[in-house]
């Protein structure tokens, strides 16, 4: 009788995300082993022309172009964010704080990169107060490079790095710390020692928040990036999608993303087992 | 008397591996308190929980009243149940909580009104109607599942361990409460619980499981008294078991041969020996000695007939003063029935409760590493059978 | 205590690094000037906006109508489907789980891509419908994990204590579980309704000719340089944002808990 209620409450769920998920990821899938149509869609034989595709030299190297941004990012928003979880989960004004960071991301994601183009820009707020200063005599080209797209991506997904630390981090027994220093640790060796590993879990997320939608970055990359070297895969799928009209392509890179973004969750499961196995092990 | 009759026959419940009942058969009167009592895991609360609808039994059927109530859904059983976190809607105040089942039944507005009142009167929360479940406390929310599960006046009442959240001194409390309200209102009354001293002191019947199984059904006396096995012996209260194996059968008497202990005599009831329990010489037995009924004293009375009491040496290794009562762990060595045999380093420890009825006169305090008595009546002691593995 | 030194210190300035953009963009929304170089107060950003500018009021209109419509759409689907998963045992449940769950996970493009050409295959060519289903699907995962979380707080018995009561399924629904998951359900509802007004990667994709949201417009706007008509309509959605997180503050802690 259960059953028939659990079946019946999924179901416009479970239909929905099959449909209009799971079905056009298929879709993808298969595209990518076909040839491509002339004026964009496909033509219906079995091809790994698009694979083969993928080991130009110019492909390969916005493939290690993009793992190199998406990682210095994901690794700068992880030296931000563990102080900052830190500070706010010892703080006495916790929700004020975790309001503060929130807020910001709550507005509308492109005003946030617009706001990065007005102060970055050649006649933008920081060029022109370099100059005001005297300390420059003609503007410096900030944006349009693949610093502008580090910095951006990190303002843009610093929160989400944030607030699975925080949460971690305020579940931590601090008395731990305590312990750790009355059996002779120094503070900086009970936090690695005793806290780091505690909060391993808050860590992975975080990396894990940044890292995905980082590598799979378009919006950022096409607004502040520029030149060869910030060209990411993102890029390169609605290049091959709307200009260039090679939906193999598109489909197969597509893939790709799929792929590292999954193994970086499996990898995350894995760990996340393999911690709750030493935990188990250790009560006994 | 109002309640119904509710009769189980063969439930037999698997989950999985797991098989939780094992072809369960019991008769609740009309209108009693019957208790289902066992260790977590026995399948009490599965019983309980079949009885409401929750779940499907594998086989086996469950009547209510002559009626087999398995077919229907929960919702249209006339049995309703009190759950162990009390189960209370977070989001309706304590009377939409006990109106409820009316409003499902669409009553006019006067008639729930009174019933809601009179419920709230019975259970003693009048004053509290419009308090939400999370500013009540423990004992409160208590008797909201009480006021709610009986406004509906089912035929019977199920409770799962309605008093476990509760702490102690509460417990008792409500305990006496519920047995008051059962006896106003008088409907069946299946009470789940794991705690002896709750279903001994107020149930009329109880049946005690384990492991799937109904291991003895009886009212407190007999399931206290005359324990069928070592499982209810040892679960119900506290107990000394003696094992060994039945030397001679002589009347009542019935002298059990323990090993490095000598014989051990004891009276059986008469209806005892007839009937199910056949006890011949060469039988495997335990002997059974609730510690309430072994005496302690430094000096052994003069009087003891070996025929009407077993009375041993011992080395008390441990006292456990309990405000009311003294617990005394013994050490007794073998084959002693005389004085003749001082206290040695024998294998058994036996437990002796002494209430503090007349603690001073009752001769001299017994202190740890004393050498001291211990005695009991033959009508005391029980034999038990031993299931053979 | 030199730990928390340091770690206060990179938290202030986090917030600095946070807010100061915003700060910058809501000034030069007030300068009379077209360049970032401040020559005097004036309204005449929003002037423009308010008047000059039908097109984006119009993707304002749209993204509107799309984010009201995709969340009540979510909400109502995600509720019951979390109420079956949190709830119910049944045997596709693992799959419903995994692929409800999918889309939060993978890269926005992703989905975008997909999505377009799926429908590119059925021939569905009306733009805002497409937006509207696109949208509906990458804010289930959100109203699942939302209410999975609030329903999470009750036990399974207080259903059970309805039913023996003598409530049906759907009563028990009605009366019992959605008034009772109701702060998780419009958290979810507020939530689904933000996440649509914000998405631009997915829209783009699937958007075509005359369906642009906002956030389609502003990228319009902003691909070609700076404007200050962007920082004044950034003034008007920061306020905006700023007035639903104050009503959305009660119901913020199911945000967090996910």
């Amino acid at each position: 009788m259960k059953k028939n209620y659990g079946v019946i409450y999924t179901l416009p769920t479970g239909l929905w995300v099959s449909l209009f998920f799971l079905v056009p990821v298929i879709i993808v899938f298969l595209y990518s082993f076909l040839e491509r149509g002339e004026l964009g869609g496909v033509v219906w034989s079995f091809s790994l022309k698009a694979y083969q595709d993928m080991l130009s030299p110019t492909f390969l190297h916005i493939l290690v172009i993009t793992l190199l941004i998406s990682l210095a990012a994901t690794a700068l928003t992880l030296l931000i964010a563990l102080p900052c979880g830190y500070y706010m989960a010892r703080s006495k004004k916790k929700s004020l704080y975790l309001f503060l960071i929130i807020i910001p991301f709550l507005t509308n994601f492109l005003i946030r990169i617009y706001a990065w183009q007005a102060i970055l820009g050649n006649s933008g707020f920081l060029n022109n107060f370099l100059i005001r200063l005297g300390l420059i005599e003609d503007h410096i080209q900030f944006l349009y490079n693949e610093w502008a797209v580090i910095i951006v991506l990190v303002y843009s997904y610093l929160p989400y790095a944030i607030l699975p630390l925080y949460s971690t981090i305020e579940k931590f027994d601090f008395s731990l710390l305590e312990a750790a220093r009355d059996l002779g640790t120094s503070h900086p060796g009970s936090i690695m020692r005793v806290m780091i590993p505690n909060i391993r879990a808050g860590i992975v997320s975080a990396v894990l928040f940044t890292f995905i939608p980082t590598f799979g970055a378009y919006a950022v990359p096409k607004l502040v990036g520029g030149g060869k070297n910030s060209f990411m895969l993102g890029n390169i799928i609605a290049d091959e999608i709307l200009v260039n009209r090679n939906w193999p392509f598109a489909s197969a890179t597509s893939i790709l993303i799929t792929l590292v973004t999954t193994a970086a969750l499996g990898l995350y499961m894995f760990a996340n087992k393999s911690a709750a196995r030493a935990a188990q092990r250790k009560k006994i | 008397m109002k309640g119904s009759e509710v009769r189980i026959e063969g439930i037999d419940k698997r989950f999985g591996d797991f098989h939780a009942l094992k072809d369960v058969s019991v008769v609740v009167r009309k209108g009693e308190f019957f208790s289902l009592l066992g260790p977590s895991g026995c399948g009490k609360t599965t019983l309980l929980r079949i009885i409401a609808g929750f779940e499907t039994p594998s086989a086996g059927l469950v009547y209510v009243d002559g009626a087999n109530i398995l077919p229907l859904p929960p919702n249209r059983r006339h049995v309703n149940t009190i759950f162990q976190n009390y189960a209370l809607f977070p989001h309706l105040t304590v009377f939409e909580n006990v109106a409820f089942p009316l409003r499902l039944k669409k009553l006019s507005r006067q008639e729930i009104n009174r019933k809601v009142e009179d419920y709230l009167t019975l259970t003693k929360l009048t004053g509290q109607e419009y308090k939400k479940p999370a500013q009540l406390s423990g004992g409160q929310k208590q008797r909201v599942a009480i006021a709610r599960a009986l406004v509906n006046e089912p035929d019977v009442l199920l409770l799962d361990e309605p008093l476990s959240a509760l702490d102690a001194k509460l417990r008792q409390h409500m305990l006496i409460e519920l047995d008051t309200i059962h006896d106003k209102i008088g409907i069946t009354f299946i009470y789940v619980t794991h705690d002896q001293q709750e279903a001994l002191s107020v149930s009329d019947h109880i049946a005690v499981m384990n492991e799937g199984r109904v291991v003895q059904v009886g009212n407190p006396t007999e399931i206290y008294e005359s324990p069928e096995d070592i499982f209810v012996a040892n679960f119900i209260g506290e107990a000394n078991l003696f094992h060994g194996t039945v030397s001679s059968v002589e009347g009542e008497m019935v002298s059990v041969d323990v090993k490095d202990l000598g014989i051990l005599n004891v009276t059986m009831e008469p209806g005892d020996l007839e009937g199910m329990r056949d006890f011949k010489p060469g039988k495997k037995v335990s002997i059974t000695v609730r510690p309430e009924k072994i005496n302690i004293a430094i000096e052994k009375p003069p009087d003891l007939q070996p025929d009407v009491f077993s009375f041993f040496p011992c080395v008390v290794e441990e006292v456990i003063y309990n405000g009311f009562q003294s617990k005394f762990f013994v050490k007794v060595s073998g084959g002693a029935q005389g004085p003749e045999t001082g206290p040695g380093n024998g294998n058994f420890t036996v437990k002796a409760f002494k209430q503090h009825v007349s603690y001073y006169s009752a001769g001299p305090e017994i202190k740890w590493k004393d050498r001291a008595w211990i005695w009991w009546k033959a009508d005391d002691a029980y034999l038990v059978e031993v299931h053979d593995a | 205590m030199k730990k928390s030194r340091f770690s206060r210190l990179v938290f202030f300035l986090t917030l600095l690094f946070l807010f100061m953009p915003l700060f910058i963009l809501v000034i030069y929304a007030f300068n009379e000037s077209k360049n970032m170089v401040w020559t005097g107060f004036s309204l005449v950003w929003f002037e423009r906006l308010f008047t000059g500018s039908r097109t984006i009021w119009r993707a304002f209109r749209n993204s509107i109508l799309i984010a009201l419509s995709s969340a009540a759409t979510a909400t109502v689907l995600g509720t019951l489907g979390a109420i079956g998963i949190n709830w119910y045992n049944f045997k596709l449940k693992k799959y419903i789980q995994a692929v409800s769950l999918l889309p939060l996970i993978l890269p926005e493009i992703i989905i975008g891509v997909s999505m377009l050409i799926f429908f590119v295959g059925i021939d569905l060519q009306l733009g805002l419908l497409r937006i509207y289903i696109a949208h509906t699907t990458f804010n289930l995962p959100f109203v699942l994990l939302v209410v999975i979380s609030r329903l999470d707080e009750f036990d399974f018995s207080i259903i059970e204590a309805a039913r023996d009561l003598g409530a049906h399924e759907h009563q028990t629904l009605l009366r019992i579980i959605i008034p009772m998951a109701l702060p998780g359900i419009i958290s979810a509802f507020l939530i689904a309704v933000t996440m649509s007004l914000e998405d631009f990667v997915i829209t783009s994709f699937v958007s075509g000719p005359g369906s642009s949201t906002l956030p389609v417009h502003i990228y319009s706007m902003i691909r070609t340089g700076v404007s200050p008509v962007v920082n004044a309509l950034s003034v008007v959605l920061l306020g905006g944002t700023i007035s639903l997180v104050f009503l959305m503050r009660p119901f913020l802690k199911y945000i967090a808990h996910e």
